[in-house]
C-alpha cells in the first residue's frame, strides 16, 4: 500500500518535474517566424502623406528596436516592415492600385492609414473583401466604420449609396480618427457654452459657415448643422455658403458672409486654404469676426501662412504637437524625438499613425498569432491606456456599447495668440476645462480678438 | 462573293493572325498568372485602351478635345446610378440582398454599360453641335468648359448623383476575372467597331477634314455631318470606358472629371502614336505600367536611398521623378518621333528585318 | 441676406483685382500666341516657378518681395528662352495639337521639379505691405492688392510702348502679321520668338510673384490660372491684347456676380458658359479675327 503510494507521489514528482523543465527550457522560434507586414497607406506625395509616413517609421524603429513583437505562436519576437502603398493624390482612382497589391500581392498582415475620406472609401474594398484589419487613422468621414450593418448603413438603409451589406468584412475595419461628427460638436458647444455669453447673452448666436465644397466640407456643414438640431442649441445659421474648392478667390462670399453680421465664422478647408479665407475676409472684406478652423489645420503650414492675421481666432483640435511645454506629456516627447530625427515638426495625422503602430503591436501580443481574425478580436477588445490621442475614457477602446469600431476622443478649442519674442503664431488650449486622464487641460481664458465687432440681428 | 472573298483573305492576313494570337495570350495570360494585382492593372489597361481609343478617335476628325472626362464621367455616373437603381429593384423584388449572379446579371450589366455610352453620347451629341463651327482653339476650351461645368453640376445635384461623397455602385459581375472577361470583350468590340469605321467611306472623310476642312467641303463632304458623327462615337465609347472604370473600382465621385482625366487620353495617344489604332493601346499599356512599376515598394525604395539625400523635403522621391520622366519622354516623343511608340517599334522591326534579311543573303554566298 | 448696392459694389471690385493678374497672365500667353502662332499649355507653371523664385529670393536674400519679382522676371525670361530653343521651336508649324503636347509634357516636368527642390507644403511670399489697409467709401482693400492693380496697369503700359514705339516691338508685330514678308525685310524672325517668349515669360513671372504675395501656392498652382488666362484669351480672340483684358474683367467680374447670387461653386461654372455661349455666337471670340 505504502509502496503503491510513494509510487504515485514520485511519478506526481517525475511529471511535474518533467513540466516545470519543458516548461522552463527556451524553446526554439517557429519555423514559420517572419517580418510582420503593415501596410501604410498614405499620399506620400503631399505633406500630409510624409508626416504619416515618418510617424510610421518612427513608430516601427521605436518597437523594433525595442525587440519587435512578440508572437505567442511562434515563440519568438517579430519585427515590423512597413510596406509603403502610396496612394499619390487620394483619388479614388489612385487611392485603390497600391492597397491592392499590398494586400493581395505582398500580403500585408494589417494595414494603417488611408488619409483621404473618398480615397479610403474607394480602398478599404479591398480590405473588407480580403478580411485585412484596417486601422483607418486619416479618413474623418464617419462612414469608413458605418457603411455597414453594425452601423445600419450610416443611417442610410442596405441600398444608401455607400452601404455594404458584408458585416463580417466591414467588422475588420478600425476607425482610430475623430470624425466631422465629432469636431463639429465640440465648435457649436463651445460657441454655445463659452462665447454665447460674452456677446450674445440675450439673443440668438449667429454662426456663419463657409465651407469648401466636397466630402470633407459638406460632411463636417451637414454636423454642424446637425449638432445645432440635435441638442437644440441657441444658434443661428446665418450664412451658409460652400465654395468651388479648386478657388483662392474667397472675397464675394465673404462679402455675402459679411452682410448676414455673424458673431463667428467657421471656415472648412486645408491648412494651405483656411488661412487665406480668414486672412481675406479680416483684412480684405473687413468682416471684423472670430474665426475658427477645425483641426486638420494643426499643421506648420497652417501658422506660417496665417502668421500675425491669426491673433484671437481659434482652432479645433484633437492634438498639438507645437506647444512647449506640452499639456500632455508624452505629445511632447513625440515632437521633440520627431523633430530630433527628422529636422521637421510633426504634423495631426502622424500621430494618430504613430499611435497605431502601437495598438497594433498591443492586438498582435494579446492574440499570440498574426492570423486575421484572431488580430482582429484582439482589436475588439483593445483596452490600453490613451496615448497622443485624448479620449473621454483615458483609454484606447473601440467598440464601447456600438457594434462598428470607432474611439470616443476628446477635442479642444485653442486660441491663436502672436508671440512676439518668437516672431510666430502659437497657440493654447481655452476649452474645456480638463479631460480624463490628463487632468486640467484649459491654459488661458478665451478672450475676444481685438477689433472683434459682435453680429446683430 | 465579294465579302466572302474579303473574309478569305482577312482569315489568312497576318493582322489578323497576329490578333487572334494576341487576344488568346491576353485570355491565357490572367489564368497563368494568378496575382490580383497583376489582373488589376491588366483590367485597368484594357479600360484605358477604349478611353484613348475614343479620344483618338476624335481627333482623326480634325477635333482636339480637352474635356474628355466629362464623357468618362457621364458614362460613369449615369451607368452607375442605372445599374444599381435595377439591381437595388430586384433585390426588393426578390427579397434577397445579394443579387443571383448569372446570365441575367452579365445581360444586365452589359446594358447598363450601353445606356451609360448612349447617354453620354446624347450629351455628347449637344455639345457636338455647338461645336460644329469651332476650330483647334477654341473647340479644345468649349469641351474643357463643359467638363468644369459637368463638375459642377454633379455635385450641385448631389441628392441624385451622390457626386460629392461619392458611391459604391453594386457590381453584377463577380470581381476578379469574370470581370477582366467582360471588359477585355468590350475593348475588342469598340476597339475594332472604331478600327471598321476608320477604314469606312466614313473614316476616309473624317481624316479629309483633318487634313483640311475648306479642302473636304469644297469636295463634297459634309463636313459638319461628319464631325458631329466623330463626335458622338467618340463620346459613346468615352461613356462606356467611364462605365467599365467606375464598376471596377466600385467607386466614383466627381473627381472623375478632373482635369487630369481629360488630359489622360490624349497622353497616351501621344505616347502611343496618334491616328493610328494601336497607339492609344500601347500609350495606355506604357503610361499604367510606368506608374505602377515605379510605384512598386521596391522600386520606390531604391529610388529614394538613392536620390532622397538630395531632395531631403521628401520623404518618397519616386512619385515627381517618375513624372518628370514621363514629361520627357513626352517631349521627346513629339519632337523627334511624332508618331508615337508605334512608329519607333515600326523602325526597330524593319531594322531588324533588314538585318536578318541581309544575313539570309549573304549567306549563299 | 440682403443684396444691396454697396455688395454689388464690392464684388464688381472683387471681380477687378482678380481680373488683374489672369490679364498678366492672359497678356503673356497673347503675344506669344499673336508673334508665333503657339499656345504655351505650361504658362502658368512659369507663374508657380516664379512665385517660388520671388519667395526664396525674398526669404533667403532678404530682398524686398517685390524687388525680388525684377530679380525672378529676369531668371524666368531666361528659363522662358531655353524652353523656347529646346522644345517649341523645334515643334513650330508641324500639326497644331503638338504644342498642346509639348506643354503637357512641360507642365509634368516643371511641377515635379519644383516639388523635388521646394517641397509639398504651401508658401507665401512675406510682404512688405502686410497688415496695410486702404480705406475708401466704406470698402477696405490691403495695400498688395492696389499694389498689384498698378503694377499690372504699369507692366501693361510698358509692354504697349515696347510693342508701339521700339524696333523690336515693330519687328514683332511684323512678324505676327505675314511671317515669310518679315524674314524677306531681314528681320530675324529666330530672335525675334526668343525675344517674344521671354517677354511672355516676364509677364508670367511678374503675375507670379504677385500672385506669391496675395495668395499662397504650392507646386500645383500654375494649373488653374493657365486655364483661366487661356479662356480670357479664348473669349477675348486670340491674338487680341484689347481680348484679352475685356476678357479679363468680364470673366473675373462674372465669376463674382455668379458667387454672390447662386454661390461659390457656380463661379466658374458660369464663367465657361458665358465662354460657351459667346464662342457659339462669335467661334473666334469677340475681338477674334478669322482665320485662326
Amino acid at each position: 500500500m505504502q509502496k503503491k503510494i510513494l509510487a504515485i507521489i514520485a511519478v506526481v514528482i517525475i511529471v511535474i518535474a518533467a513540466v516545470a523543465v519543458y516548461q522552463l527550457t527556451p524553446k526554439a522560434p517557429s519555423a514559420e517566424a517572419r517580418n510582420i507586414k503593415i501596410g501604410l497607406v498614405a499620399p506620400l506625395s503631399t505633406s500630409i502623406g510624409q508626416d504619416m509616413s515618418k510617424a510610421a517609421q518612427m513608430a516601427a524603429q521605436e518597437i523594433n528596436d525595442a525587440g519587435g513583437i512578440w508572437v505567442a505562436e511562434w515563440n519568438t519576437y517579430a519585427k515590423i516592415e512597413i510596406v509603403n502603398a502610396d496612394t499619390i493624390d487620394d483619388s479614388p482612382a489612385n487611392a485603390k492600385p497600391p492597397v491592392i497589391r499590398a494586400v493581395e500581392t505582398d500580403n500585408v498582415d494589417m494595414l494603417i492609414g488611408g488619409y483621404g475620406s473618398a480615397g479610403t472609401l474607394a480602398n478599404q474594398q479591398v480590405a473588407i473583401d480580403n478580411k485585412v484589419p484596417y486601422i483607418i487613422t486619416g479618413a474623418s468621414n464617419q462612414l469608413v466604420t458605418r457603411r455597414g450593418p453594425q452601423g445600419n448603413y450610416g443611417g442610410f438603409g442596405p441600398n444608401g449609396p455607400n452601404s455594404i451589406s458584408d458585416a463580417e468584412g466591414m467588422s475588420y475595419m478600425f476607425h482610430y480618427c475623430t470624425t466631422t461628427y465629432h469636431y463639429s460638436k465640440t465648435v457649436v458647444d463651445f460657441f454655445a457654452e463659452e462665447m454665447k455669453p460674452l456677446v450674445a447673452a440675450e439673443r440668438n448666436f449667429r454662426l456663419a459657415i463657409i465651407y469648401r465644397n466636397d466630402a470633407f466640407g459638406t460632411g463636417v456643414e451637414e454636423a454642424t448643422k446637425y449638432w445645432i438640431q440635435n441638442q437644440s442649441l441657441p444658434i443661428d445659421l446665418v450664412a451658409d455658403r460652400a465654395y468651388d474648392p479648386a478657388t483662392t478667390n474667397y472675397q464675394t462670399d465673404l462679402t455675402a458672409v459679411k452682410a448676414s453680421n455673424p458673431d463667428a465664422v467657421f471656415v472648412v478647408d486645408n491648412p494651405d486654404k483656411t488661412p487665406l479665407v480668414i486672412s481675406q475676409g479680416w483684412n480684405d472684406v473687413g468682416l471684423k469676426s472670430v474665426y475658427i478652423a477645425v483641426e486638420n489645420n494643426q499643421d506648420p503650414v497652417f501658422y506660417t501662412l496665417l502668421g500675425e492675421t491669426g491673433t484671437g481666432h481659434l482652432l479645433e483640435s484633437k492634438l498639438d504637437p507645437f506647444m512647449n511645454p506640452s499639456y500632455l506629456p508624452a505629445v511632447g516627447e513625440y515632437s521633440q524625438k520627431f523633430y530630433t530625427t527628422y529636422g521637421v515638426m510633426p504634423g495631426m495625422m502622424g500621430a494618430d499613425t504613430y499611435d497605431a503602430f502601437y495598438i497594433a503591436k498591443d492586438a498582435i501580443e494579446r492574440a499570440g498569432t498574426i492570423e486575421k481574425s484572431a488580430v482582429k478580436e484582439a482589436l475588439e477588445d483593445t483596452n490600453m491606456d490613451q496615448m497622443l490621442i485624448m479620449t473621454r475614457t483615458g483609454k484606447i477602446q473601440f467598440s464601447t456599447g456600438i457594434d462598428y469600431h470607432e474611439i470616443d476622443p476628446v477635442t479642444f478649442i485653442e486660441q491663436l495668440y502672436w508671440d512676439e519674442a518668437d516672431n510666430r503664431l502659437k497657440s493654447r488650449i481655452v476649452w474645456p476645462e480638463s479631460a480624463p486622464g490628463v487632468g486640467n487641460l484649459k491654459q488661458a481664458d478665451f478672450t475676444l480678438p481685438p477689433g472683434y465687432q459682435a453680429g446683430q440681428p | 462573293m465579294e465579302i466572302k472573298q474579303k473574309l478569305t483573305s482577312l482569315l489568312h492576313s497576318r493582322i489578323f493572325q497576329i490578333i487572334i494570337f494576341g487576344l488568346a495570350i491576353l485570355v491565357i495570360l490572367p489564368v497563368i498568372i494568378t496575382d490580383n494585382f497583376f489582373l488589376y492593372v491588366l483590367t485597368l489597361i484594357c479600360i484605358f485602351s477604349i478611353y484613348a481609343a475614343s479620344w483618338n478617335f476624335l481627333a482623326n476628325s480634325g477635333q482636339g478635345s480637352l474635356g474628355h472626362a466629362a464623357f468618362l464621367g457621364l458614362g460613369g455616373f449615369s451607368s452607375a446610378l442605372i445599374g444599381t437603381s435595377i439591381s437595388n429593384g430586384i433585390n426588393g423584388l426578390l427579397g434577397t440582398v445579394i443579387m443571383p449572379i448569372g446570365a441575367l446579371s452579365v445581360t444586365i450589366q452589359i446594358l447598363v454599360l450601353i445606356v451609360g455610352g448612349l447617354i453620354s453620347a446624347g450629351i455628347g451629341f449637344l455639345i457636338g453641335l455647338a461645336c460644329v463651327r469651332l476650330k483647334a482653339w477654341y473647340l479644345a476650351m468649349v469641351t474643357f468648359g463643359f467638363s468644369v461645368i459637368a463638375s459642377t453640376l454633379s455635385s450641385q445635384f448631389d441628392a441624385i448623383t451622390n457626386g460629392i461623397n461619392g458611391f459604391a455602385p453594386t457590381t453584377l459581375v463577380p470581381r476578379g476575372f469574370p470581370f477582366y472577361i467582360l471588359v477585355l470583350s468590350f475593348t475588342v468590340t469598340s476597339i475594332a467597331v472604331m478600327y471598321l469605321i476608320m477604314k469606312s467611306r466614313t473614316g476616309l472623310a473624317f481624316r479629309a477634314i483633318h487634313g483640311n476642312e475648306e479642302e473636304a467641303k469644297m469636295i463634297g463632304i459634309n463636313t459638319a455631318k461628319y464631325k458631329l458623327i466623330a463626335f458622338v462615337i467618340s463620346t459613346f465609347f468615352a461613356g462606356i470606358a467611364g462605365g467599365l472604370n467606375v464598376y471596377f473600382l466600385r467607386f466614383v465621385d466627381n473627381s472623375i472629371f478632373a482635369p487630369a482625366n481629360s488630359f489622360l487620353p490624349l497622353i497616351m495617344s501621344v505616347i502611343g502614336g496618334l491616328g493610328t489604332v494601336i497607339g492609344p493601346i500601347i500609350g495606355s499599356v506604357f503610361w499604367v505600367s510606368i506608374q505602377q512599376i515605379l510605384a512598386l515598394p521596391s522600386v520606390a525604395d531604391y529610388l529614394h536611398s538613392s536620390l532622397g539625400g538630395f531632395f531631403p523635403g521628401l520623404s518618397n522621391v519616386g512619385p515627381p521623378i517618375s513624372l518628370i520622366a514621363i514629361g520627357i519622354i513626352i517631349v521627346v516623343i513629339v519632337i523627334f518621333e511624332p508618331k508615337g511608340l508605334v512608329a519607333l517599334l515600326q523602325k526597330v522591326y524593319n531594322y531588324i528585318m533588314l538585318k536578318t534579311k541581309s544575313k539570309a543573303e549573304i549567306k549563299p554566298k | 441676406m440682403d443684396i444691396t448696392a454697396p455688395t454689388i459694389m464690392l464684388t464688381l471690385i472683387w471681380g477687378l483685382a482678380i481680373g488683374c493678374i489672369y490679364i498678366l497672365l492672359a497678356t503673356g500667353l497673347n503675344i506669344i500666341f499673336g508673334v508665333m502662332k503657339l499656345v504655351n499649355f505650361a504658362h502658368g507653371q512659369l507663374l508657380m516657378i516664379s512665385a517660388y523664385l520671388s519667395w526664396t529670393i525674398s526669404v533667403s536674400a532678404g530682398l524686398n518681395a517685390y524687388a525680388a519679382i525684377l530679380v525672378s522676371m529676369v531668371i524666368v525670361a531666361f528659363i522662358g528662352i531655353l524652353v523656347e530653343r529646346l522644345t517649341f521651336r523645334r515643334v513650330l508649324g508641324t500639326d497644331k495639337l503638338n504644342e498642346i503636347f509639348v506643354s503637357l509634357g512641360l507642365i509634368y516636368i516643371f511641377e515635379n521639379i519644383a516639388m523635388l527642390i521646394w517641397g509639398t507644403n504651401s508658401l507665401q511670399i512675406p510682404s512688405p505691405l502686410s497688415g496695410l489697409n486702404l480705406y475708401f467709401s466704406g470698402v477696405s482693400i490691403t495695400y498688395d492688392r492696389v499694389v498689384a492693380v498698378f503694377v499690372v496697369i504699369a507692366a501693361l503700359i510698358a509692354f504697349g510702348l515696347l510693342i508701339k514705339k521700339t524696333k523690336i516691338g515693330l519687328a514683332m508685330r511684323a512678324t505676327s502679321q505675314i511671317k515669310n514678308t518679315a524674314m524677306l525685310m531681314g528681320i530675324n524672325v529666330e530672335k525675334i520668338y526668343m525675344i517674344t517668349f521671354a517677354l511672355g515669360a516676364a509677364l508670367a513671372a511678374v503675375a507670379g510673384g504677385l500672385y506669391g504675395i496675395i495668395f499662397s501656392f504650392n507646386y500645383q498652382v500654375g494649373a488653374m490660372p493657365t486655364i483661366i488666362a487661356f479662356a480670357i484669351i479664348i473669349l477675348g480672340g486670340l491674338g487680341s491684347i484689347k481680348g484679352a483684358i475685356v476678357g479679363g474683367l468680364l470673366y473675373g467680374i462674372t465669376e463674382q456676380l455668379a458667387t454672390l447670387f447662386i454661390n461659390g461653386t457656380w463661379g466658374s461654372a458660369v464663367a465657361f458658359a458665358l465662354l460657351i455661349v459667346v464662342l457659339i455666337i462669335r467661334p473666334h471670340g469677340i475681338f477674334g479675327e478669322k482665320g485662326e
